[in-house]
């Protein structure tokens, strides 16, 4: 099979964390557009609710300092009352916050991966030849879950730790501004600290994570290829090497803990220091009398305790907006990688007026086609032939030639670089895909089965068939006792890609799926390769009739399974060498005959 | 698994002891915090507040001035502070060395263990659940280290310290304020139970969303080849949306847990202001030792409570995790060499079958029957027969990848089961239908029955093996890495290198099961010539569809249903009619063919 070979798009560098981009920000909040009532309620709560913490914070303070300390009970149930009717409507003001932002990350994020799924759906296979499955799934996993965070932890936790700083900064000056200014130095030490050690942090966590996924990779080699392990004897020495991964791993976790060890204890004493300077000065105020000449000692006091209820409220957030914005960095390289998948234009397969054609007649013809997967290396040049409908054509020639390539354009997964290929007459790219292929039946030499059962497999050829029809195209394919034969028939569950069951019962599912689409064109590229030789003896019988009223394209090893094609076209290099009926080949003994003289000598007795 | 705790009980120990000065040192900090309030209080207000409670006696004298009374203070705070950063730091990395020593030592246990067991327990488990146990479960037992036992002992301390040390303050004004603790332990727990099996269901239907994609991907050409997109969207968005809705359900359950568990502390803190401030104007507690400190102190006794969730759902997660590892552990090893085995350096390789019969399970239908043959020393034995015959399993009985259930199977006259297991592996050589290759280096690859193998063993073998050649085209040669299962190289390619790795050990006994089958059928060729190579003076058991090899083969056996249906030679079997017959003629070409191609004389039809 000729495949281009990989190009560098799928494997550069991903970056984790992009700077903030005005234009992806805007895109992104368009996606709330959608959820705009959500979105302004979300917006309106949060600013209510950025208010309400240091509000109830300093209340509390306020009745300790007040009129608990000038032993005023009267005033302190009275502050008590007010405390409590605070606090409820912070409480229920949080709910809708909480629920709302959740929500709203959600809904966009649902969004997102219903527009993703929907334009892959779109993409042409260049785009699939290019691109890893990995690469595709990170784009609906991580990719979408960073712009979750983005949208309801950024957007509402940085409110909400900003409004709560700025109102308790607000507080503490009104309260005293020289001690603020104390408690203000202190800031920017802390979102260093707090900056460096996340940063080494997040480096550290993500070599533990690549040193676990080298243990989780080496494992599930050990499970995939434990028959080989077990019959060449080879578990003490996996076991060494194992065991050397996961002290690697294990080092990597002690060498996080070293940096946890001293970032949280470090922030805990930063606090410490704080409160011991806080008392210092504070006391010094107090019993000095204060800066300002007339201050009131008894104020100063009152306000040393406020200060004490509040400073945890404006070191908070430091820390907090410092992981906020690491995330909506990491949001940014998510949005952008996102985007940048919307973005991709997928190629356009049919022409704008393209037509229905509800019934073909089943002629298919190639005028002068030439095919590149790269625009560098040419994979077909000038092909030409017809396919009368009902006519077999067969395609023969070694390896790269480019066999499947010619049954690839006949499926219209690629349209041809120059040339025509013609329906009925019509130019291929003028037909409107769905209606053509879906008059089409394809079996391929590697099969891919979707999670479920065999009946579901099947229809896949046709949604609509019910279980006669299906077991009636399994009937006509001689294989229906082979299918029952299965763990529970046509029930049988057959595992992610097809895996419980063996490679010939999936190939003959494809060809059930093929039939039961009841094609006018049907395509066999190695179709029978993996079936073994009693099972293919039964299909190759049941094909000859089934093939009989339609156009079909056969590519094949085994040649006597093209035999009695009404064309066979010998393939070298991209171009048509030699063509003709199989007798008329062997008379011109050329590169046919010879391959075929090859056959017989490895089969033949 | 306390069992497992109890082999680092002195590293936990001195853990426990840690934890206990970090908890009495944070709880001091906050006291003498308190103390210097009063001191200040007490100097702005001499006449309405008791003059400050010195604990321990340890009261300044009276003449000091009141300023250096609060330096002295602030500096111990601020020592203490400093001492408590160093200990936290040490106790932290302590428990990270405690904690992963047991996981590394588990983690290889379970590995090693796991690669003993039996084909049957592979075929039972599902390969992503294995991994799963060995990875995400051991994780658990983590789970349980850290999160359940150290979390625990530290919640407890903790929780003791601050109960002591509010008892002190004012034992009435501690039991009206910790009135809703109940309370906020039954909520945790209680949402806690509702909550983890809706994420685990969400957990699941995204993954159902995420395998829809990766088989769209996968799938690409079914889906385009039967223009099956618009079916495909709708049940992608269906899955999306389940999960959407479940996430829904959870965050409205979040959004009402969150707010009402943090808002009960809040209450206390009411009940602290008015019982408290009550209590302050009776004179029963001093303001900052008495008050603050005890507000702080609540608010410290009420994160605790708040972790008890925390707890509550390591311990549920990491029974269940714990409990499958060690069913991993427990697992009987079901095929091992007896007690007195036989060893057997150099078998000479005659393999009998004596009425064989195998089945997976009792419930279904047996997949051999009452198989009987025999195999000469050096012969070939080919199999035959349709997809599911049995011809895998009939194989995979001889290297004692499983048991039969009826018969024995004898090399060189002595049941398999007699002899020492590794000796009876080494002396088989083995190629399956997909070759499974590590992502060594070639060279490692065909040594891996063998790692101390030499350069020209290994090069001998690849030679036999016909890849050789290929090899040295490699980048690097014979030290080129191959990528995981060997992606890097044709099916031809993996195969050859798979045969190499059965023959390195000069094995007398080759199984063959079908290695041309997932290969494309033009490089098929490769193979044959690499089979034949090998198979040279060996007892060969090989599963054919290709006639050259069956005509090669002394013996042919043809299976259906997991009997012997036809057995003999290729030319008995020829004449016979039969399933043999049926599928030979479909390889055999045309008299038509032959004679167009001037290879054989017409006999019974045409003129030249």
């Amino acid at each position: 099979m000729t495949r281009s070979t990989p190009t560098n798009t799928g494997e550069e560098h991903e970056h984790r964390q992009r700077p903030l981009q005005i234009s992806l920000i805007k895109r992104l909040f368009g996606f709330t557009k959608l959820h705009a009532r959500k979105r302004n309620w979300l917006l309106l709560i949060t600013a209510t609710h950025a208010c309400q913490v240091p509000a109830l914070s300093w209340a509390i303070a306020a009745t300790i300092a007040g009129p608990i300390n000038n032993k005023q009970l009267d005033e302190i149930i009275l502050s008590a009352a007010g405390v409590t009717i605070l606090a409820i409507i912070t409480y229920v003001s949080w709910h809708f916050r909480m629920r709302l932002g959740l929500e709203l990350g959600e809904a966009v994020v649902h969004d997102l991966r219903g527009h993703i799924f929907a334009h892959l759906q779109r993409m042409s296979m260049h785009f699939y030849d290019k691109t890893k499955l990995g690469r595709i799934i990170s784009r609906i996993t991580s990719d979408c879950e960073a712009l979750r965070m983005g949208v309801q932890e950024v957007l509402v936790i940085s409110l909400v730790q900003t409004g709560r700083m700025l109102i308790a900064a607000a507080i503490m000056l009104w309260y005293d501004w020289i001690l603020f200014m104390v408690v203000l130095t202190m800031a920017p030490g802390l979102w260093l600290i707090s900056q460096f050690f996340r940063g080494r942090l997040s480096h550290t966590w993500r070599n533990v994570q690549e040193s676990f996924s080298r243990v989780t990779a080496a494992l599930a080699e050990s499970v995939n290829g434990i028959r080989v392990t077990q019959g060449f004897v080879r578990q003490d020495r996996n076991a060494e090497q194992f065991r050397d991964l996961v002290q690697n791993h294990s080092d990597h976790h002690l060498h996080a803990a070293q940096l946890t060890g001293v970032f949280l204890p470090l922030l805990e004493w930063n606090s410490q220091f704080f409160i011991s300077i806080l008392l210092l000065l504070g006391g010094y105020q107090v019993l000095a009398g204060g800066m300002l000449a007339n201050a009131d000692p008894n104020a100063q006091f009152e306000s040393l305790v406020v200060f004490f209820f509040m400073v945890n409220l404006f070191f908070g957030p430091i820390t907090v907006i410092g992981k906020q914005y690491n995330m909506a960095l990491t949001a940014m390289a998510g949005a952008e990688r996102v985007f940048a998948l919307l973005d991709t234009k997928p190629q356009q397969l049919d022409r704008p007026d393209a037509i229905l054609i509800p019934t073909i007649r089943g002629q298919v013809e190639f005028a002068n086609a030439c095919f590149a997967y790269e625009p560098e290396t040419q994979v077909l040049t000038d092909i030409n032939f017809v396919a009368k409908p009902g006519q077999t054509i067969a395609m023969v020639g070694p390896t790269g030639s480019g066999k499947s390539t010619i049954i690839k354009l006949i499926s219209k997964f690629y349209l041809p670089t120059s040339g025509q290929i013609l329906i009925d007459g019509n130019d291929l790219h003028q037909i409107r895909s769905p209606s053509y292929v879906r008059q089409l039946g394809i079996v391929l030499q590697q099969n891919f089965l979707f999670t479920g059962t065999v009946y579901d497999n099947i229809r896949v050829g046709k949604i609509s068939a019910t279980d006669d029809e299906v077991r009636d195209a399994a009937r006509r394919l001689d294989c229906l006792d082979l299918i029952q034969s299965l763990p529970a028939g046509f029930n049988t569950e057959v595992g992610e890609a097809g895996g419980n069951l063996s490679l010939g019962q999936r190939q003959l599912i494809c060809f059930c799926r093929a039939m039961l689409a009841d094609p006018r064109i049907l395509i066999l590229d190695e179709a029978t390769s993996s079936v073994d030789t009693m099972t293919e003896a039964r299909i190759q019988r049941a094909l000859a009739v089934l093939l009989s009223d339609r156009t079909s394209f056969v590519v094949a090893h085994r040649m006597s399974t093209i035999r009695h094609a009404n064309e066979v076209l010998v393939l070298n290099e991209g171009k048509i060498v030699e063509r003709g009926t199989h007798s008329h080949l062997l008379t011109a003994d050329g590169l046919y005959a010879n391959l075929y003289r090859q056959f017989i000598q490895t089969t033949d007795m | 698994m306390l069992k497992l705790a109890w082999q680092f009980k002195t590293a936990a120990v001195v853990l426990i002891v840690m934890q206990a000065t970090l908890v009495a040192m944070a709880l001091s900090g906050l006291g003498l915090t308190g103390l210097g309030i009063d001191v200040i209080r007490h100097h702005v207000q001499p006449d309405s507040t008791s003059p400050p409670h010195w604990p321990f006696g340890l009261a300044p004298p009276s003449d000091w001035p009141v300023l250096s009374m609060v330096a002295v203070l602030s500096g111990v705070v601020f020592v203490i502070a400093t001492l408590r950063f160093g200990l936290d730091r040490a106790a932290t990395i302590w428990k990270a060395k405690l904690v992963q020593s047991i996981i590394v030592h588990l983690r290889a246990q379970v590995y090693d263990k796991m690669q003993r067991l039996s084909f049957r327990f592979f075929d039972a488990n599902e390969s992503g659940s294995i991994i799963n146990r060995v990875t995400t479960d051991v994780q658990s037992v983590r789970l349980f280290v850290d999160g359940v036992l150290v979390e625990g002992c530290m919640m407890a301390l903790s929780l003791t310290f601050c109960l002591a040390l509010m008892f002190k303050i004012h034992p009435w004004l501690t039991f009206w304020c910790l009135l809703t603790t109940p309370l906020l332990c039954m909520l945790t727990i209680v949402f806690s139970r509702i909550v983890r099996p809706a994420y685990q269901r969400s957990r699941q239907l995204f993954d159902t969303a995420v395998l829809v994609l990766s088989e769209n991907v996968q799938g690409v050409h079914v889906v385009k080849g039967f223009g099956r997109q618009a079916d495909q969207i709708r049940r992608f968005s269906q899955a999306n949306y389940a999960y959407s809705q479940q996430q829904k359900w959870i965050f409205w359950r979040l959004a009402m847990f969150v707010p009402v568990i943090n808002f009960l502390p809040q209450i206390n803190i009411i009940v602290l202001l008015i019982y408290g401030g009550w209590l302050m104007i009776q004179g029963e507690i001093s303001f900052g030792t008495g008050l603050v400190v005890f507000a702080g102190v609540l608010e410290q006794f009420s994160m605790q409570v708040g972790s008890i969730a925390n707890i509550t759902n390591s311990v549920q997660r990491s029974i269940t995790g714990a409990q499958r590892v060690f069913e991993i552990l427990d697992e009987p090893l079901e095929i091992c060499s007896p007690p007195h085995a036989v060893a057997m350096p150099h078998a000479r390789g005659r393999v009998r079958f004596e009425s064989v019969s195998f089945e997976y399970n009792q419930q279904e239908s047996p997949i051999l029957s009452d198989i009987n043959f025999e195999a000469e020393p050096g012969s070939t034995v080919a199999l035959l027969g349709t997809t599911g015959a049995g011809k895998t399993t009939l194989l995979s009985l001889i290297p004692r990848f499983y048991d039969p259930q009826k018969g024995s199977i004898l090399i060189d006259d002595q049941d398999v089961r007699n002899y020492n297991l590794d000796d009876l592996r080494h002396n088989i050589g083995v190629v399956f239908q997909e070759s499974f290759l590590f992502s060594h280096t070639v060279a490692q690859n065909i040594a891996f029955g063998h790692p101390a193998a030499s350069r020209e063993q290994i090069e001998s073998a690849a030679k036999i093996a016909a890849a050789h050649e290929f090899i040295c085209k490699l980048p690097n040669g014979y030290d080129t890495p191959l990528s995981e299962s060997g992606g890097n190289l044709s099916g031809g390619q993996r195969q050859r290198l798979a045969i190499a790795r059965a023959i390195l050990l000069e094995p007398p006994i080759l199984l063959l099961d079908d290695p041309t089958a997932s290969i494309d059928p033009e490089t098929e060729e490769e193979i044959l010539q690499a089979m034949t190579q090998a198979m040279d003076g060996r007892t060969t058991l090989i599963v054919a569809h290709r006639l050259s090899t069956l005509r090669r083969a002394k013996q042919v056996i043809v299976l259906e249903s997991g009997r012997i249906v036809q057995h003999g030679t290729h030319d008995q079997l020829l004449q016979s009619q039969g399933h043999y017959q049926r599928a030979a003629s479909l390889q055999i070409a045309d008299d038509e063919s032959k004679r167009l191609l001037g290879i054989l004389r017409p006999v019974t039809k045409g003129s030249p």
